[in-house]
Formats: structure tokens, C-alpha cells, sequence
């Protein structure tokens, strides 16, 4: 991973379209400002982690197997 | 009464009062805006988010206070606007929403089921409206294991 410091203000480049701005830096929150051609996805992290996370929830799950798991929790939290 | 297809439970009846709109869908599923919750006896606690507009499409979810008992969902000023929550104040889990997580009955790394207390599903229980909100803020996780008991045969 490429490691490089910056304060609010200053700005890098990604190849010839992509410009990255740090617009303002406060406590842990970092404020970025993002050129970059409309091709170009951009996307939080999480956006994308809870994207692939719900397609692979949504996959089909055998009746066997929720009730089962619906009978493992009730033996926990006994309803 | 309309008859909904589910993925899980066959052709059910439902009422328009019923229905749940999600405006934004679910990441992965943005055009799926109309969902039920449904409940089974047999599969309590579980409760199961159905799309109305794809029979195929049901998310698995267990009330996220059942998994986590101390769980504070941090709605942001966006968050609350999109749900026509009241401004200004966090909303109370079981009283203003329902707040619950989407499982993956083997989503943990040994096979055991896991739930993303990450990103709970949270519906605006008085307006019906209902997203995902990402706690992007928080130490929670996407796969949290879910404990469980040992199977127990309800016959017995």
C-alpha cells in the first residue's frame, strides 16, 4: 500500500483524471473532494462490502435448515 | 385478498396495509421497493423480508436486540429524513422502528450462522418505509456470530 501525507488543502492525482482533494481534516473525520470521470464507479467501502454481503444473504437457504436454526436460537434465548 | 408468492412459506395472504416501502431498495437490490415481513411459527424468532416484486428475493433477519441486547443504532440527520423520522433525537428501537439484522445462516468462517450488525434493516414502523443503514461509524461487524443453544427437539 502506497503511504503518502497530506493536509486539508492539498490534493494527489490517480493516473490523468482521477484528483483526490483533502477539503478538511477535524478529530478522525477526513473530508475528501473526488474528480474523476463519470466511467469511474465511486463507492464507500462499507457500500460495497454490504452490497456483496446482501447478495450472498439472499441466496437460498434449504426449509430444513431455517428450521433448524430457528430451533438452535430458541434454545438460547427461551421464548 | 391478494396472494403474495414467497420464497419460503408458498402463496400467502396478505393486505396493502401490509406492505413496507423501501424508496433506495437494499444495496444489491436497488429496484426491489416493496417488501412484507413475515412470520412463521416454526421459525420463531426469525423474522423473513419477502419482496413483493420478486418471489425469489427474501432476506432472512433476527431482531437486532435478540442477538445483541445493548445495540444503539446511530441514525444520522440523512438517515432520519429518508425514514420521515422525527429530527433531532435517536429513535427507539421497538417503539419508533424495527431494527434487525440480515442472516447468513452459514456465513461464519466454521459454517455457523452470522448476522450483519453492521448494516441492520430499519423500518419506520408508524410511516411503513424502511433501508439499510450502514453504522459506518461503528465496531460492529457484517458477519457477527450469532450464539446459539443446543438443538433441542420440540416434540419431546
Amino acid at each position: 500500500m502506497l503511504v503518502m501525507k497530506r493536509r486539508a488543502g492539498e490534493s494527489f492525482v490517480i493516473g490523468d483524471e482521477i484528483e483526490i482533494e483533502v477539503l478538511e481534516v477535524a478529530g478522525s473525520r477526513v473530508k475528501l473532494g473526488i474528480v474523476a470521470p463519470d466511467s469511474v464507479a465511486i463507492v464507500r467501502k462499507e457500500a460495497r462490502v454490504t452490497r456483496e454481503e446482501n447478495i450472498t444473504a439472499a441466496l437460498p437457504v434449504p426449509p430444513d435448515t431455517l428450521a433448524a436454526l430457528a430451533r438452535r436460537l430458541l434454545t438460547k434465548h427461551s421464548y | 385478498m391478494p396472494q403474495i408468492r414467497t420464497a419460503y412459506f408458498g402463496e400467502l395472504d396478505y393486505t396493502e396495509g401490509t406492505i413496507f416501502h423501501f424508496p433506495y431498495g437494499l444495496p444489491g437490490f436497488e429496484n426491489e421497493h416493496a417488501f412484507v415481513f413475515l412470520q412463521q411459527p416454526h421459525t420463531q424468532p426469525l423474522l423473513f423480508l419477502q419482496s413483493l416484486g420478486d418471489p425469489r428475493l427474501c432476506f432472512i433477519l433476527l431482531p437486532i436486540l435478540v442477538i445483541e441486547p445493548n445495540y444503539a443504532a446511530n441514525l444520522d440527520p440523512d438517515d432520519l429524513a429518508a425514514l420521515h423520522l422525527a429530527p433531532g433525537r435517536q429513535p427507539v428501537i421497538g417503539q419508533d422502528i424495527l431494527c434487525a439484522a440480515i442472516v447468513r445462516p452459514g456465513g461464519g468462517e466454521s459454517g455457523e450462522p452470522t448476522a450483519n450488525l453492521m448494516a441492520p434493516v430499519i423500518v419506520n414502523l408508524k410511516e411503513q418505509i424502511g433501508m439499510q443503514v450502514i453504522q459506518s461509524d461503528s465496531s460492529y461487524s457484517y458477519r457477527h456470530p450469532i450464539p446459539i443453544g443446543k438443538e433441542v427437539n420440540l416434540c419431546s
